[in-house]
């Protein structure tokens, strides 16, 4: 009897999807290292950085840009990073917000790409407001 | 109230628990009033939950602080539709919206098919089991109905869910991705009943199209609602969030599609089981990953207890779908066999591999993250590149197979058949391409390819029905005769809108960003922008200031546009500044005009962001398509409806 040609089109399949994945990945890269600010003295090159805004200045359509210094947003507490961003800057960015930005180290200042800067976004499922600040 | 809140979620937690211990001793050992009792305390336990569902809005329209979960979420001077859909505006709501539409389907599912006894007897304690987790976690976990002291006034809603869309938009995706569970229950009934023919499959069908349909449009409807509000051009951003809603909806598509190979020539038993238990274990991924916070995603979510829970659900039903398909496998062998490479069935082969392998990419994209963090210790992340790489190596020859997979005869096809069926859209096809090169639309190679590839779909679709209706002497005849065939098209239609609109909005967009004066214009893709005036003015909630903007083209007045910013003085987290976009859907190419105030300055000067976004409307005009191709595919068909009794009369005398 004749085998049914579907096993051999799913391990083409299969075959050529990984191929495609390897190649992708050799091509492109692996993905971008995603770092907090006490992360950021050991990476060279283009990162991630996530962090809570302690503190903001600028205009980001100006030629100095948006300046703002993140913090960790666990652990590591001193921890600060020095970021200048030009671009579009979202709705919620304002201090105490995390963030998310992509640039790279320069003379001791993250300076992001532009339009890179993106808040997150509190659509749902928020934590519960403090009750009490001190 | 609170008290009957609870009370009724452990009434719920308590029939649930009787129709899994019940409903599977009873279905172990045949006992039929025993069965019959299990789908009681299932229907009656939708009724429970619809009584603490009532009762959690109550609160919320009568803005009962001493609710937590009201104070949490909304404040006194919110509208009272968007107090309403606070319902699902936060995890403990969002959790009783899904066992209350989760008890809602397995009611209806139950009494519907309450004739398949053999197989509904273990479809009940499938059902349950999912309620049983959910109500479990309402009950012990994350109550809707705690209590505290109630505060003169609630944190109120953020404001970019005080939209129109999120009414709509989130309950639509719960739809979706809790209707996946019937199949899913449908399909492990099936296994533990030894009924692996295809009387599932014919009795899910309609709810696998309804769930795929209510996802699908779910998740356009959250994409319109980020182009509108979000104010950042976009549609869609490959948020793991968002991801976690595409991932499910892929694998219910290539569900439906295989399961019309197993109803025609009874091959791919084994696959459609893996693909109903990887689309229902998706979905619950997707909500997993809205709660655990273990993913850095742009939406925020809370740091909950719920994730452990969630991952122990998911391993859970994982195995037991898993050890339920190998100990079943000798039922799942096929009837018929592959017999050419070049056939329909092997058309929606080819269909379902790069549909599943889309899926899996972008799992791996999701969860990519975890596994570097766990592997190497460090966290990687891949973002748009590298998703639109597969969206372009996958998604491309889906669309061409769209257009090769209803020409293709079944079993096997013949060149010269080929050569017949394939010949006007091929030309159609050709005539694009070269008329795309010609016109200078080459800058973009994926989105002259989705063109080309749109034009001999488009002209294949075209092509069928022509061919029908000239067979039958009528289109509405054609189409009432078969249904399932033509509403598929029609969703095939939509999905070549889509793309259409999503290859020109991406592609051959324009975008230009300029500090404007009043008085000073700026040009974008043949636009002419004078930014004119600023003007505030109190609105209920928020101050909102505009910026009066004359779009003129050609010299021509074309249209005002108002784009501007709302503050909010009360807002979760503190004031808040959001971006009120502002359009202009220009018919003469389909597009829009999309204007964001990107930054107002003190002295007047406005940063005006432009963007021109040809064919962006086919997007959302496909989304009505869609809906009407599914309604024609779903509508009930008097053919169909023999043919199920005929094979539950089979199955009887089988038994």
């Amino acid at each position: 009897m004749r085998r049914s040609p579907a096993r051999l089109v799913i391990a083409l399949s299969v075959a050529a999807a990984l191929a495609v994945f390897v190649v992708y990945t050799a091509v492109a890269g692996a993905g971008t290292p995603q770092i907090q600010p006490n992360d950021l003295a050991r990476h060279h090159g283009h990162v991630l950085l996530v962090g809570k805004v302690v503190s903001a200045g600028g205009d980001a359509h100006s030629s100095g840009g948006l300046r703002f210094v993140l913090r960790n947003v666990t652990g590591h507490p001193a921890a600060r990073a020095r970021v200048v961003y030009h671009g579009s800057v979202p709705d919620l960015f304002k201090t105490g917000r995390e963030v998310v930005v992509t640039g790279a180290m320069s003379n001791g200042t993250f300076v992001a790409d532009t339009d890179s800067l993106t808040t997150k976004c509190p659509s749902k499922y928020q934590p519960a407001p403090p009750k009490s600040t001190t | 109230m609170a008290g009957l809140g609870r009370a009724a979620l452990l009434l719920s937690l308590g029939l649930v628990a009787y129709a899994l211990v019940a409903g599977s001793y009873a279905a172990w050992r045949r006992r039929r009033r025993l069965a019959l009792s299990a789908q009681n305390a299932l229907l009656a336990s939708f009724v429970s939950t619809l009584v603490a569902a009532a009762v959690l809005w109550s609160a919320l329209a009568r803005r009962d602080f001493s609710f937590v979960y009201v104070s949490e979420h909304i404040n006194r001077s919110l509208p009272l539709g968007y107090a309403l859909s606070a319902f699902w505006g936060g995890q403990e709501g969002s959790l009783l919206l899904w066992l209350m539409i989760l008890s809602g389907y397995a009611a209806l599912a139950v009494w519907l098919n309450r004739r398949t006894r053999d197989l509904i007897a273990w479809v009940v304690p499938v059902l349950a089991g999912v309620a049983f987790f959910f109500a479990f976690m309402l009950c012990f976990v994350s109550s809707p109905f705690k209590t505290a002291p109630a505060p003169a006034d609630g944190a109120g809603m953020v404001p970019s869910l005080q939209n129109p869309y999120m009414l709509a938009h989130p309950p639509l995706l719960y739809l979706g991705y809790v209707g996946l569970t019937i199949p899913f229950a449908f399909a492990m009934g099936a296994l533990l009943s030894r009924r692996t023919d295809e009387r599932w499959i014919v009795a899910t069908r309609r709810w696998t199209l309804a769930a795929w349909t209510f996802l699908g449009v779910g998740q356009l409807l959250g994409a319109h609602w980020a182009y509108v509000e979000i104010g950042w051009g976009g549609y869609y951003a490959w948020d793991p969030v968002e991801n976690a809603a595409f991932m499910p909806w892929l694998a219910a598509t290539a569900f439906l599609h295989s399961v019309m190979i197993q109803e025609k020539r009874g091959m791919l038993k084994l696959w459609n089981m893996i693909l109903v238990a990887l689309a229902f274990c998706l979905s619950i991924f997707g909500t997993f990953l809205t709660r655990s916070g273990v993913i850095n995603s742009i939406h925020s979510f809370s740091q909950s207890p719920l994730g452990g829970w969630f991952l122990g659900f998911i391993v859970l039903v994982t195995a037991f779908s898993v050890t339920l398909i190998y100990v079943r496998l000798p039922l799942l062998r096929a009837r018929t066999k592959l017999e050419s490479l070049v056939s329909r069935e092997a058309a929606f082969l080819y269909n379902n591999l790069l549909l599943v392998a889309f899926c899996l990419t972008i799992l791996w994209g999701v969860v990519y993250p975890l596994l570097t963090e766990a592997l190497r210790g460090e966290t990687r992340s891949v973002s748009k590149p590298y998703y639109n790489f597969f969206l372009h190596s996958f998604g491309l020859p889906l669309l061409l197979l769209m257009g090769i997979g209803p020409l293709v005869a079944w079993r096997r096809a013949s060149l010269r058949s080929l050569g017949r069926m394939f010949v006007l859209p091929l030309a159609a096809a050709v005539v694009t391409g070269v008329a795309l090169i010609a016109l200078g639309f080459d800058s973009s190679i994926p989105g002259l390819l989705a063109y080309t590839f749109s034009a001999f779909v488009a002209a294949s679709i075209a092509l069928e029905f022509w061919r029908g209706t000239r067979a039958t002497g009528s289109l509405v005849r054609l189409v009432a005769r078969n249904r399932r065939r033509y509403g598929g098209y029609l969703v095939h239609a939509a999905v070549l809108l889509f793309a259409i609109g999503v290859a020109g909005s991406s592609a051959y967009q324009t975008v230009r960003e300029r500090g404007l004066q009043r008085g000073q214009s700026m040009t974008v893709a043949g636009y002419t922008l004078t930014y004119e005036q600023l003007a505030a003015r109190q609105e209920a909630n928020a101050l909102a200031t505009r910026a009066t903007i004359d779009v003129s083209r050609g010299g021509s007045h074309v249209t005002t546009l108002y784009p501007g910013k709302n503050d909010y003085p009360v807002a979760p987290g503190g004031p808040t500044t959001s971006n009120e976009v502002s359009i202009y859907h220009d018919p003469r190419n389909l597009g829009d005009v999309f204007l964001i105030a990107d930054q107002i300055d003190k002295g007047g000067t406005l940063y005006l962001k432009a963007l021109v976004k040809p064919l962006v409307n086919l997007i959302w005009a496909a989304g009505f398509l869609f809906v009407f191709g599914s309604l024609v595919a779903m509508w009930p068909d008097a053919v169909e409806q023999r043919r199920l009794a005929e094979r539950y009369a089979a199955g009887a005398v089988a038994a």
